[in-house]
């Protein structure tokens, strides 16, 4: 046993090496971007995609039910060499040459893609709130579309939330099948220098050590995200950051 | 029904699945191996005799009768599939043939990624590599390698070639695509250390990745090793050429353990004897690469 731990090949130097390497952290920037914007673009399509699963306008509502079936059916690999090599080599038009980058084609497929994952939370969410609510905003003269925007959807973010962020930690994930299409963020530039120097189990500490960084940080912005959106509540969620202000002394974060 | 009897019911039907599923993974194995030996048979019957037999008993890696080949599988003429099969064919897999023939062995291509190829080989997933791999100062670090074909690296640009490449150092500016972990990523990296204007060099798994990067105007040229190259140009249907000029031809190596020296001899007896006997030759000829025998 003693002889198998000895025998480990790990170079610690190579992992201290890459850890800070220009390379390495242009594309941990990359992967962050990628996954915000895509995510931007899914929560803001997702919603409005959300408000059509539950419309009585069938043909609202058939759309989004097909949109979301599709988009999330098909794996977002096979998505991404669809809407970049699918539909390059089917349109000879210009839109689809010199304007269809690689960077953008990636960002506007995991939107996409996202926003379907994105509808069917928005839907369960607006289910959340009771008939009752509805009701009473008609009672009062407003129209569907203004209930919603202004009773049902604000309620229906506190159920919104924390998959939202769940699947925006998917998504800083998911970035890295990206690759397929030639993209290179976190995990692919790791795998291209581990090609190099045969160092792959060193390299890919240094991948997964930024990850837990980004998706640590991002878990932390979640709870207070969630901590502030429960005010009101009886009993509101402790965050570790509440609690070390709670600890220090200050009143307001009891 | 009653809550035992449900559960009893249930625990049997999950019981007869697993069985079901066992025996059908059981079943697909025993298909196979008759099949293998049969085809073992006859190769090894049309297969031309080796004057003198090459002893291969002190190679572990042997023992179990078959020499487990590591290659990307998406390279032709080099290794590829047959259409529609999951037969490997080409001319690295034809070479191997013939040293596991001489060598009284059968021959297992491995599919794997190939900047995957040699950490795969180093905790001995398969026996060698034989991969279209060029022998660099780098991998040889890495592994022992025996040299069986000389190749160079082939550009790959649209038929009109709009950009008029013509050497490496017409790719400066330019987006160049090419697979992970190739001298040719190598190659057209430290050629835009060299440019004014740096390459972007866009990586793809697979070479075939790279090809349709390139048909579909995604990168302005797409680098490999010049059969392969040479091959995509062909097949393109008029929509690429390849440059004419082989750069920087290297020998091509089977890539073996530094451990296993036993192998290496073994493999290095078995390539002579196809070279004197005429097959390498042969083999070459097969599909039109004479030009990459080894000097």
């Amino acid at each position: 046993m003693l002889d198998a731990l000895a025998a480990i090949r790990f170079d610690w130097g190579t992992v201290g090496d890459f850890l800070f390497d220009p390379v390495i952290i242009r594309a941990l920037r990359e992967t962050v971007i990628i996954a915000v914007v895509a995510m931007v673009l899914g929560i803001v399509f997702g919603l409005g995609l959300g408000v059509m699963r539950v419309s009585r306008n069938p043909a609202a509502s058939g759309f989004a039910t097909l949109y979301v079936w599709f988009w999330r059916a098909t794996p977002v690999i096979l998505q991404l060499l669809i809407m970049y090599f699918g539909l390059r080599q089917v349109f000879e038009a210009d839109i689809f040459r010199d304007n269809w980058t690689r960077w953008r084609v990636a960002v506007i497929t995991f939107g996409l893609n996202e926003a379907a994952y994105m509808a069917e939370i928005v839907r369960a969410g607006i289910r959340s709130i009771e008939a009752g609510q509805l009701d009473a905003a008609r009672s009062l003269g407003m129209t569907n579309l203004q209930a919603m925007r202004r009773i049902i959807l604000p309620q229906a973010l506190r159920v919104i939330v924390p998959p939202t962020g769940n699947e925006f930690i998917a998504m800083l994930k998911n970035t890295s099948v990206a690759f397929a299409i030639g993209v290179v963020e976190l995990t692919n530039a790791a795998k291209i220098q581990s090609a190099r120097n045969f160092k792959v189990m060193e390299l890919y500490t240094v991948a997964a050590f930024w990850y837990l960084v980004i998706v640590t940080f991002f878990s932390i912005l979640q709870a207070e995200l969630e901590r502030l959106l429960a005010v009101g509540e009886r009993e509101r969620p402790e965050t570790l950051f509440s609690r070390a202000m709670t600890i220090m002394g200050s009143r307001r974060g009891g | 029904m009653q809550p035992r009897r449900l559960r009893t019911r249930l625990l049997l039907l999950g019981a007869l699945l697993i069985a079901g599923l066992l025996l059908a993974a059981a079943c697909d194995d025993d298909e196979e191996e008759p099949e293998e030996a049969a085809a073992t048979a006859t190769t090894a019957a049309a297969g031309e005799t080796p004057a003198a037999a090459i002893d291969i008993s002190g190679v572990s890696e042997l023992d179990d009768g078959t020499l487990t080949v590591g290659s990307d599988i998406a390279y032709a003429p080099l290794e590829f599939f047959e259409e529609g099969t999951e037969t490997p064919a080409g001319l690295d897999v034809d070479l191997a043939q013939a040293i596991a023939d001489v060598l009284g062995v059968d021959v297992e291509f491995i599919n794997s990624g190939f900047d995957g190829l040699i950490p795969a080989l180093n905790t001995d997933e398969f026996d060698i590599v034989m991969s279209a791999m060029t022998i660099t100062e780098s991998r040889s670090q890495e592994v022992d390698f025996v040299a069986y074909l000389n190749v160079g690296t082939g550009i790959v640009v649209p038929a009109d070639n709009p950009n008029n490449i013509a050497t490496l150092a017409d790719l400066c500016g330019l987006t160049v695509a090419v697979q992970v972990g190739t001298t040719q990523e190598t190659l057209v990296v430290d050629q835009s250390d060299q440019c004014d204007e740096p390459i972007d060099v866009v990586t793809f798994d697979t070479n075939p990745l790279a090809v349709e990067d390139l048909r579909t105007g995604g990168a302005d040229a797409n680098l490999s090793d010049f059969p392969v190259a040479f091959l995509d140009a062909q097949e393109s249907d008029g929509a690429l050429q390849v440059i004419d000029t082989q750069i920087e031809p290297a020998p091509y190596g089977i890539a073996v353990r530094q451990s296993s020296t036993a192998l290496t001899a073994v493999l290095e007896q078995a390539l002579q004897a196809i070279r004197d006997s005429g097959e390498y030759d042969q083999i070459l000829a097969t599909w039109d690469l004479e030009s990459t025998a080894l000097p």
